[in-house]
């Protein structure tokens, strides 16, 4: 690597990250062989497949279909289960020396109570966790929690309630209002906000003649979605004042300065790792010689860069 | 054998062998999968290193020669068209290898005194690197089962390197008139085994036929998968021991453990 790792650096809504570039959850698997110093050059921290209360088997039928630049999912959360995740996860999420944060589904009030009750039993093990709104409440209209801003607000209350450990909350962009289910969560003591998550989508089987899946809709991911990611991501970062982590098809340094421009601190790779394993080092690596080219000082001096220079600090 | 996780590598095509208006032979050089993978294991493999096809395509590894492997290719879409159309010279990206291959999925139970083989189709790229492996002495039935017009190419280079090879067709202009389970013997004694790969017609076809001996059968599965590494659980398949990945679980499983009613079709 050229420039000076060091730059960086930078702690992120509780979590000191090494490098501003955070695994996103659903991608990483409980190899061990995975989570060595060797396999995460560049990764600042990683986000755990969901882990719920009880284990969850998961959606029947084709998970994943390839789409222009992207693709679509419908996995449906399979997991082992929080106990699962304590006996058998937990123990490879330590081995890779680096922070991590839990991603907890937020199922039922008392499901996500109890999931972060187990979690906190074991507090001085788990750096983080990173709340998932994206599901829908059973409590209440079946909607997905981050949908609304008071649902968002209700969902991250019970989560702070039940952990007091560094807090992230993932947002979903399909809340028709983003910038108040970010408020909202900030308002209720959220760490950080990752903004956001899968863009629902949907496929046509064309030999099967009917909906490639069983839900018919499914998460669209990749390239495919940055420049909506970007878009929400300067709308949240214009919204809040805790940290930002962008999420959404970044796929390249490019992408990730573009989002650190925006206002974000630090960003979520998730698919791209699907054909580049290499790719947190290569962005750690394009940022730094970015910043050092541009003569900023540190990562610091990125975030929210592109705001400021639109808002008057330097004439076009 | 040790498990490795996979890891990406450029590998250059050496030769690419058209065999037939729809199934090419790449031969890659990349010492990196060359030096570890073993029968049964595959690559995610993909044209270039833009955005769009996104995703590796799953191919087996059909040989190894030095630092270099073959995987067998037909053209399917854009992605598998774009694999084929790739010139001697040019480089392609390459995740491997990856899965648990014919041997690691035996978890120590010795090799039976004799293995049948049998593909359908391209699915006989995994056998016939299984068939080096087997140094011949414990093989039993090597049997290629093919549509008919347009498999020409394939069925010719299979030919050329087993000269044992049972071929059918099911339209009769390629070897015998049938289906491949046709060339297998009518029971299987406990200690031989059948290893196979191709359309899941076939597979199904085959646990019907030996409905006592499904522990025996190995079979390399197919599935549409996106990472390659057993992270996604995009390529889950139900099993006796819960959902299991076939990228990394797998693809080599028994038909015993396969919940075969309620795999999607």
């Amino acid at each position: 690597m050229t420039g000076r790792p060091d730059l960086m650096a930078s702690t992120v809504g509780g979590l000191p990250l090494s490098s501003p570039v955070v695994i996103a959850s659903g991608v990483w698997p409980y190899d061990p062989a995975l989570w060595t110093a060797d396999r995460l050059e560049g990764v600042g921290a990683l986000s755990t497949k969901a882990v719920s209360l009880a284990p969850r088997a998961g959606n029947l039928g084709t998970r994943v279909w390839e789409t222009p630049c992207g693709m679509l999912n419908s996995i449906g959360l399979q997991n082992g289960g929080v106990r699962d995740f304590m006996e058998r996860g937990l123990p490879v999420a330590e081995s890779a020396g680096r922070p991590f944060l839990v991603n907890v589904v937020m199922e039922s009030e008392g499901e996500v109570s109890e999931c972060l009750a187990i979690l906190g039993g074991q507090r001085e093990r788990i750096p983080a966790v990173e709340l998932n709104v994206s599901c829908p409440n059973v409590d209440g209209d079946g909607m997905a929690w981050g949908m609304t801003a008071r649902s968002t607000a209700k969902a991250v209350a019970v989560a702070r309630r039940s952990w007091d450990g560094p807090l992230w909350v993932k947002l979903t962009p399909q809340a028709p209002d983003l910038a108040g289910a970010a408020r909202a969560a900030e308002a209720e003591g959220a760490d950080a906000v990752v903004c956001g998550n899968t863009w629902l989508a949907m496929a046509m089987d064309l030999q099967k003649r009917r909906p490639a899946f069983q839900r018919v809709v499914a998460g669209l991911s990749g390239p495919a979605v940055f420049p909506l990611a970007l878009r929400t991501v300067w709308e949240v970062c214009g919204a809040v004042s805790i940290p930002v982590i962008g999420c959404g098809g970044v796929a390249s340094w490019e992408d990730a300065a573009a989002m650190l421009l925006a206002g974000a601190s630090a960003v979520e790779v998730g698919s791209a790792l699907f054909t580049d394993f290499d790719l947190p080092r290569k962005i750690a690596d394009g940022l730094m010689k970015y910043t050092a080219a541009a003569g900023i000082e540190s990562l610091s001096g990125l975030v929210g860069l592109g705001r400021k220079n639109h808002e008057g600090g330097e004439r076009r | 054998m040790t498990h490795r996780a996979p890891r990406d590598f450029p590998a250059e095509v050496v030769e690419n062998l058209r065999l037939d208006g729809k199934t090419t032979a790449l031969v890659l050089r990349c010492p990196g999968v060359a030096s570890t993978a073993e029968p049964g294991q595959f690559v995610m493999l993909r044209a270039g290193t833009g955005n769009d096809p996104f995703l590796g395509r799953p191919l087996a590894v059909a040989d190894l020669s030095g630092d270099r492997f073959t995987v067998l290719c037909r053209t399917v879409g854009r992605g598998t068209e774009l694999l084929s159309s790739t010139p001697a010279g040019a480089e392609l990206t390459v995740r491997g290898p990856v899965g648990t291959g014919f041997w690691s999925a035996r978890r120590g139970v010795p090799l039976p005194k004799t293995v049948h083989l049998v593909g359908g189709g391209v699915g006989m790229a995994p056998l016939l690197f299984a068939l080096r492996r087997l140094d011949g002495t414990a093989v039993g039935r090597v049997i290629l089962g093919v549509a008919g017009q347009g498999w020409e190419g394939l069925t010719r280079w299979a030919g050329e390197r087993i000269p044992s090879l049972d071929l059918y067709s099911q339209d009769g202009t390629l070897g015998r008139r049938g289906l491949a389970l046709d060339g297998l013997p009518e029971g299987l004694p406990d200690e031989e085994e059948i290893w196979a790969c191709g359309p899941e017609g076939m597979l199904r076809a085959l646990t019907k036929r030996y409905p006592g001996d499904l522990g025996r059968i190995r079979v390399a599965l197919e599935s549409r998968m996106a990472c390659g590494m057993g992270g996604c659980l995009g390529c889950v398949l139900p099993t006796t021991s819960g959902n299991r990945r076939v990228c990394s679980d797998g693809p080599v499983f028994t038909a015993e453990e396969v919940l075969w009613d309620d795999r999607s079709a």
